[in-house]
């Protein structure tokens, strides 16, 4: 431990901020967006306990004890805000809600269209063996 | 006895509550019962003013009672005061009474309109105002009392607000009588600052009269102090060049116009010059000043009197005429060159104001009342062309009337005779002192007995109009009563946009209830013998009464003389009697001479009849160069002012629309946008590192 220099972990942080800074400006999907978004939380955070281990006090690491704990609530805000997003337009595509732009500015069309998500398998049907057990219809927009 | 005084504002503050309590409750709660809050309280101030009337009569009392003080601050000391000397206490009386009898009229006229009950608080609050004008023992209740009838004025011309020519008879009457009252405040400013900063009557005119006795009073501050005063009366009690008002004004309800524009409100101008009759009498020019006005709107108002054909209108510049007359009289209230304060021309002349203040208010609100009683028959028609010889339709209509048009005539022996005899003989009187000015008082003693004998002619030129010849009614007549409960529309609309139901006739031409006759025939009784109770012929009580105040501290004028002047009543009969006849003979034995008259002297005529074109002179001197003022400051504002707010405003558009484009509605730009501007941030951190 004492044989990895400071710069070894706050690169670290550095390349995990990044990655998630770029998965956030490129990625379209909320649920995507919103762990890159944790992502780049993480590399702060790890900066923190880097300096806080280095330094020898424990000013850092309370502090991220602090991140983690917003990161949570943040989590559970941002999961159900998404799902009443999805409600709403039905796809996860941030760029559907691009109609709360500014009066006047005109819409951004993508140019060629987004590959078509794979077709889900349907489960394997076993055929039903006796009665057929009364069920209640369960419709989820999810 | 001075325990009434400590009643005395319950004068008015009775129909102050009586007027909010029918603002409040009067829409929802009493309806068509509204006029009794009204009615009531206005005939409690009437007994309690009686009764402060009866108690004080021949007794030594007190003039004023100090309630509480108002407010106090350096030399401002205003207190809440009032006064209950005989000056007062006439109006008072006179005020209440007509106001009772009025209320109780307008109940019956004023059945069925939607306005009801904003009818009646505006009367009581009215009412209220009044009373305190009068009671006030300074100038700020005095102002106060002033600007409350002013604007009961206002609202009740303007009652039927929806009939554009109502409503502009309220806005002109409110700014006409605000430029008098501008004057009027100013001569309250200056009253204040040059007479040892007193605001209350008794403070002011001792302290004229020790700057008078000291010989430091300047003459032309007196001058202009009274001038500035009558401003204001002049304002209020419509006197020549700011009398537009009060004809326009008879788009009220008549109840209003026999009230406000009759009675009592229009003499409050009296009132206040004959209260400050103490600052008059030194100086002669404002007298002179005064005079002047009255008897130049005396003869002026008769003049065009003559040929208007509005029922109502005739009667609005015959109250023109009777208070040029009154103010004529209190500009004859002259003293003579060095002679002492103990005049008795100036107790005469006052009285013989005040005698006319109250007779006239008696017999013109009969007329005007008894005029709302034929235009409540005849379906709100007002034009006397258009219906002729009620005689028989209104039977007590018509003896009302009949009473009131005699009382005004001055036909001898009855009230309108009596005073109107006073004045002439006060203005004779002025003529022969040794003033400067005596020679321009018999001019205008001239001009009173032409104006007597035009008063005799026009009054009876409406009433032989109105009752007497063939049975005329027009098709709207009867529609009032009749369907007045059924229509939610004012009474006064209903005329123009109804067609006749009935075939006309005069069946449905009917006698006003006894609601409204009963109070015509109570104020018939009063115009006839008013001035024989109380005139010079048994005794002069009236005088009396009235010189209780004027030969007191702070007045201290001399007491009226005991005789009567017997020429000056021959040739005043005669004009009276000769003016009848001259209208009976135009207008029921030659029936086709006004008209050929008319026709030969074309210009005169027309003058007469276009109110000598004081409107349209006003319009082109004020109004037309206001009206182009108005228009250059809207261009300056529109093109000029207008241009740099604009700019102003457009600066932030203009730096916002650089922007705009950022706010794309995609996430991903603005997480970048951020981004780049953290990054920005911290390469300038770190180059400053």
């Amino acid at each position: 431990m004492i044989g990895i220099p400071l710069h070894h972990y706050l690169v670290v942080g550095a390349v995990l901020f990044c990655l998630g800074l770029i998965g956030f400006l490129t990625r379209r999907n909320l649920i995507i967006m919103f762990l890159c978004a944790e992502m780049m939380l993480q590399g702060v955070a790890i900066n923190l306990v880097a300096f806080a281990r280095f330094r020898g006090n424990l000013q850092g690491q309370a502090f991220t004890l602090f991140i983690l704990t917003v990161a949570a609530c943040e989590a559970a805000i941002a999961l159900a805000l998404i799902l009443m997003l999805f409600k709403r337009r039905g796809s996860l595509d941030v760029s559907l809600w691009q109609d709360l732009r500014e009066a006047g500015q005109e819409e951004n069309v993508d140019e060629e269209p987004l590959p078509t998500a794979p077709t889900a398998v349907p489960d394997p049907v076993l055929t039903p063996s006796g009665l057929e057990p009364a069920h209640r219809q369960e419709t989820t927009h999810v | 006895m001075s325990d009434m005084y400590a009643y005395l504002w319950l004068i008015p503050t009775l129909p102050l509550l009586a007027s909010a309590a029918t603002a409040l409750l009067g829409p929802k709660v009493l309806r068509q019962h509204s006029h009794w809050p009204c009615v009531l309280a206005v005939a409690g101030s009437c007994v309690l003013a009686v009764l402060a009337f009866a108690q004080s009569y021949g007794h030594e009392h007190a003039h004023s009672h100090l309630y509480f003080t108002l407010f106090q601050a350096g030399q401002v000391h205003v207190d809440f005061a009032l006064r209950g000397d005989s000056l007062t206490q006439i109006m008072l009386v006179m005020v209440t009474f007509i106001g009772t009898l009025i209320a109780i009229f307008a109940a019956g006229y004023m059945d069925g309109d939607p306005g009801y009950p904003r009818f009646f608080a505006s009367v009581a609050l009215f009412i209220a105002a009044m009373t305190l004008l009068v009671l006030g023992d300074n100038l700020v209740l005095l102002y106060a009392g002033w600007e409350g009838v002013g604007l009961c004025s206002y609202l009740l011309i303007g009652f039927w607000f929806t009939k554009p020519a109502a409503a502009d008879a309220a806005r002109k009457a409110f700014l006409v009588t605000r430029i008098g009252d501008a004057g009027f405040m100013l001569g309250i400013l200056l009253v204040w600052a040059s007479f040892g900063y007193h605001l209350d009557y008794d403070g002011i005119f001792r302290e004229v009269q020790r700057q008078y006795d000291a010989g430091q009073l300047d003459p032309n501050l007196i001058f202009w102090v009274c001038f500035l005063l009558f401003c204001g009366a002049a304002g209020k009690s419509a006197q020549f060049p700011l009398h537009v008002w009060l004809p326009d004004a008879m788009e009220g309800p008549t109840p209003v116009s026999a009230l406000i524009h009759a009675a009592t409100m229009v003499t409050a101008g009296v009132y206040l010059v004959a209260r400050f009759t103490p600052l008059f009498v030194l100086s002669p020019g404002a007298q002179l000043l005064v005079a002047s006005i009255g008897g130049f709107t005396a003869l002026f108002a008769a003049l065009i009197a003559l040929t208007q054909n509005d029922l109502k209108r005739v009667l609005a510049y015959s109250t023109l005429s009777q208070l040029g007359y009154m103010f004529l009289a209190l500009g004859s209230a002259v003293r003579e060159e060095g002679g002492s304060k103990a005049n008795t021309l100036t107790t005469f002349a006052v009285a013989a104001a005040l005698f006319h203040l109250f007779t006239h208010a008696f017999f013109k609100a009969l007329l005007f009342l008894s005029a709302g009683s034929v235009m409540h028959a005849m379906g709100n028609v007002i034009d006397m062309r258009r219906f002729g010889g009620l005689r028989k339709v209104l039977p007590h209509t018509h003896w009302t009337f009949l009473c009131g048009a005699l009382a005004l005539a001055g036909v001898p022996l009855l009230s309108g005779f009596w005073s109107k005899d006073e004045i002439l003989d006060a203005t004779y009187e002025a003529s022969h002192t040794h003033g400067a000015y005596s020679g321009f008082y018999l001019l205008l003693f001239a001009a009173g007995l032409v104006t007597a004998a035009l008063t005799a002619f026009y009054t009876f030129r409406v009433y032989f109009m109105t009752f007497w010849g063939e049975l005329r009614v027009p098709p709207e007549a009867g529609q009032h009563g009749d369907d007045a409960h059924g229509h939610h529309e004012p009474a006064a609309h209903r005329q123009r946009d109804v067609e006749p139901h009935h075939p006309p006739g005069q069946g449905q031409a009917h006698e006003s209830p006894y609601l409204m006759t009963v109070p015509l025939m109570v104020l018939a009784v009063f115009a006839l013998f008013v001035g024989i109770v109380l005139g010079p012929l048994t005794g002069n009580s009236f005088a009396h009464f009235l010189q209780e105040t004027l030969t007191h501290e702070p007045y201290g004028f001399g007491e009226i003389p005991h005789a009567m002047n017997f020429a000056m009543m021959g040739v005043s009969s005669v004009l009276a009697l000769g003016g009848i006849a001259l209208a009976y003979y135009f207008y029921v034995a030659q029936p086709l001479l006004p008209r050929k008259l008319a026709t030969q002297m074309q210009s005169l005529y027309q003058l007469s009849l276009n109110k000598f074109y004081i409107d349209e002179l006003y319009q082109a001197i004020f109004l037309k160069p206001l009206h182009a003022v108005t228009r250059f400051a809207k261009t300056l504002d529109q093109y000029g002012i207008d241009s740099v707010v604009d700019l102003i405003g457009q600066t932030p558009r203009l730096l916002g629309g650089l922007f705009q484009p950022v706010q794309n509605g995609l996430v991903q730009y603005y997480a970048l946008t951020m981004m780049v501007g953290l990054v920005v941030f911290l390469i300038a951190l770190i180059r400053n590192l």
